[in-house]
């Protein structure tokens, strides 16, 4: 108790105390009382010892708020603004800037003789890998034998799908070609109209892949108009069976049309 | 055997915590050799200090660990030093300042009101340092930066904090005052007891 007061150098309060503990001790016969005063004793020369040395700092008086001020300062505070941190009314407002103490850090490392950490360079090796790997091997077989199975079962079915979409292409082309035909018997379409997708080179290819199906079908046919272009028009019906019987009327024809061209 | 050691050593102080004898005997210095301990750990020393530089301080007699510091003199430029760490030993500089300053040692709650005008509190946690409490009272003081005594008799607990052993050897007083003296921009011979007493322990 009343450490404080006993601390203050100009308070004779230690000395008063520590005589008063020597009238009380004339009184004592119990071993109890005894310890106590031991442990008094201890404490009063343990302040005694505290006293002595603040003695000694007074000699070269050490401010340590002006010490901290000065390190705040070093570490680049910023006095103007006012900092939002409850329970600090005793500290004086400005702003720590975060990276204040890598600042006194840097500062600080100069004064050390500090052995620098071993690390090594490339890592330790480490003994894991191969094993997640042999489990990531088994599961991908076996997924992809699952995957495998699945496979031909939508093969068959895309393929499928696809012939029928070859189909319903060549019907579908047939049956515009018709309605043309039916709105204009007597204008044959040229065929590079007809086929060429002004937005799609692919578009354009696969339009003509699906005349060529009319043409050998001999749903429709190819004629060259006076300027030597292709012209399209749907055969008539009634030719159908003459064609049939005609041999070597028909004709192969290779077109070729690339980008540019098409362009 | 010799290598070892130097391995052993320089592994074992990256946490910079002190290296037992009873960790060197676990693992190199097996029972048969245990006879040419002494030796091994000179020769492990002349090592590490031709090959890296490194001084082996032995700093505790009685139960015989060690540290390493480093005995290059000090140069300029970049430090191998991860920032955590620099931060640490921006606050540690700065409490061994205020120790030294104030007479080599200081109450517990001397310090903390100190730290307090720095917006270091012992009871929340630092934006930079996490648990200042136990960085400054657990960590510290078992790398040997700090010792810490608890004052006898006091209740609730009080301790005194000193410079420990790894503080005497990697800096000191001479430093330690220099940068005192930088930081409040006065000539270190301004306070006149600890100028003479930082002279006389270099």
């Amino acid at each position: 108790e009343n450490r404080e007061s006993m601390l203050n150098s100009k308070s004779n309060r230690l000395t008063e105390t520590l005589e008063e503990a020597n009238v009380i001790f004339g009184g004592v016969c119990h071993t109890r009382e005894a310890i106590l005063d031991a442990q008094l004793l201890v404490i009063a020369s343990n302040i005694g010892k505290e006293k002595a040395n603040e003695l000694h700092s007074e000699m070269s008086a050490f401010d340590s708020t002006a010490f901290a001020e000065d390190l705040l300062t070093f570490m680049g505070i910023n006095r103007t603004e006012v900092e939002e941190t409850d329970g600090s009314e005793d500290v004086p407002g400005g702003f720590l800037p975060s990276g204040a103490w890598q600042t006194m850090g840097e500062e600080a490392s100069k004064y050390f003789r500090r052995a620098p950490t071993f690390h090594y360079m490339m890592g330790s090796f480490k003994s894991e890998p191969p094993v997640p790997k042999q489990r990531i091997e088994r599961q991908k077989k076996a997924s992809r034998g699952k995957a495998e199975r699945a496979m031909p079962a939508q093969l068959k079915r895309m393929e499928e799908s696809h012939q029928e979409a070859t189909e319903k292409e060549v019907e579908r082309i047939l049956r515009i070609l018709q309605t043309h035909f039916e709105n204009d018997p007597d204008a044959p379409i040229s065929f590079f109209d007809f086929v060429i997708d002004p937005n799609s080179f692919a578009r354009t290819v696969e339009n003509m892949f699906h005349v060529s199906f009319l043409i050998r079908d001999g749903l429709a046919e190819i004629k060259l108009d006076e300027d030597g272009l292709p012209i399209i028009e749907p055969t008539k019906p009634s030719r159908e069976g003459e064609e049939d019987s005609r041999a070597g009327a028909r004709n192969q024809v290779v077109i070729s049309l690339d980008q540019r061209e098409w362009k | 055997q010799v290598s070892e050691l130097v391995q052993l050593l320089l592994v074992k102080d990256q946490k910079k915590m002190p290296i037992k004898r009873s960790d060197i005997l676990k693992y190199v210095i097996t029972r048969e050799y245990k006879d040419y301990y002494s030796e091994i750990v000179n020769r492990a020393g002349r090592t590490l200090q031709q090959v890296f530089g490194l001084q082996l301080v032995e700093i505790d007699t009685k139960c015989r660990s060690y540290i390493l510091i480093n005995n290059l003199p000090r140069a300029e430029g970049e430090y191998l030093c991860r920032d955590k760490e620099k931060e640490k030993m921006g606050l540690l500089l700065v409490i061994l300042s205020f120790i030294f300053m104030k007479g080599n040692s200081v109450k517990d709650s001397a310090l903390w009101e100190f730290l307090h005008l720095l917006r270091v509190y012992p009871g929340k946690q630092h934006r930079v340092f996490g648990d200042v409490r136990k960085l400054v009272m657990d960590e510290f003081v078992r790398q040997k930066y700090l010792e810490t005594t608890q004052i006898p008799l006091t209740d609730p607990a009080e301790f005194k904090f000193q410079w420990g052993p790894r503080a005497e050897k990697e800096t000191s007083k001479k430093d330690v005052l220099n940068f005192v003296a930088k930081i409040q921009g006065k000539d270190p011979t301004f306070w006149a007891s600890q100028y003479s007493e930082a002279v006389a322990t270099t």
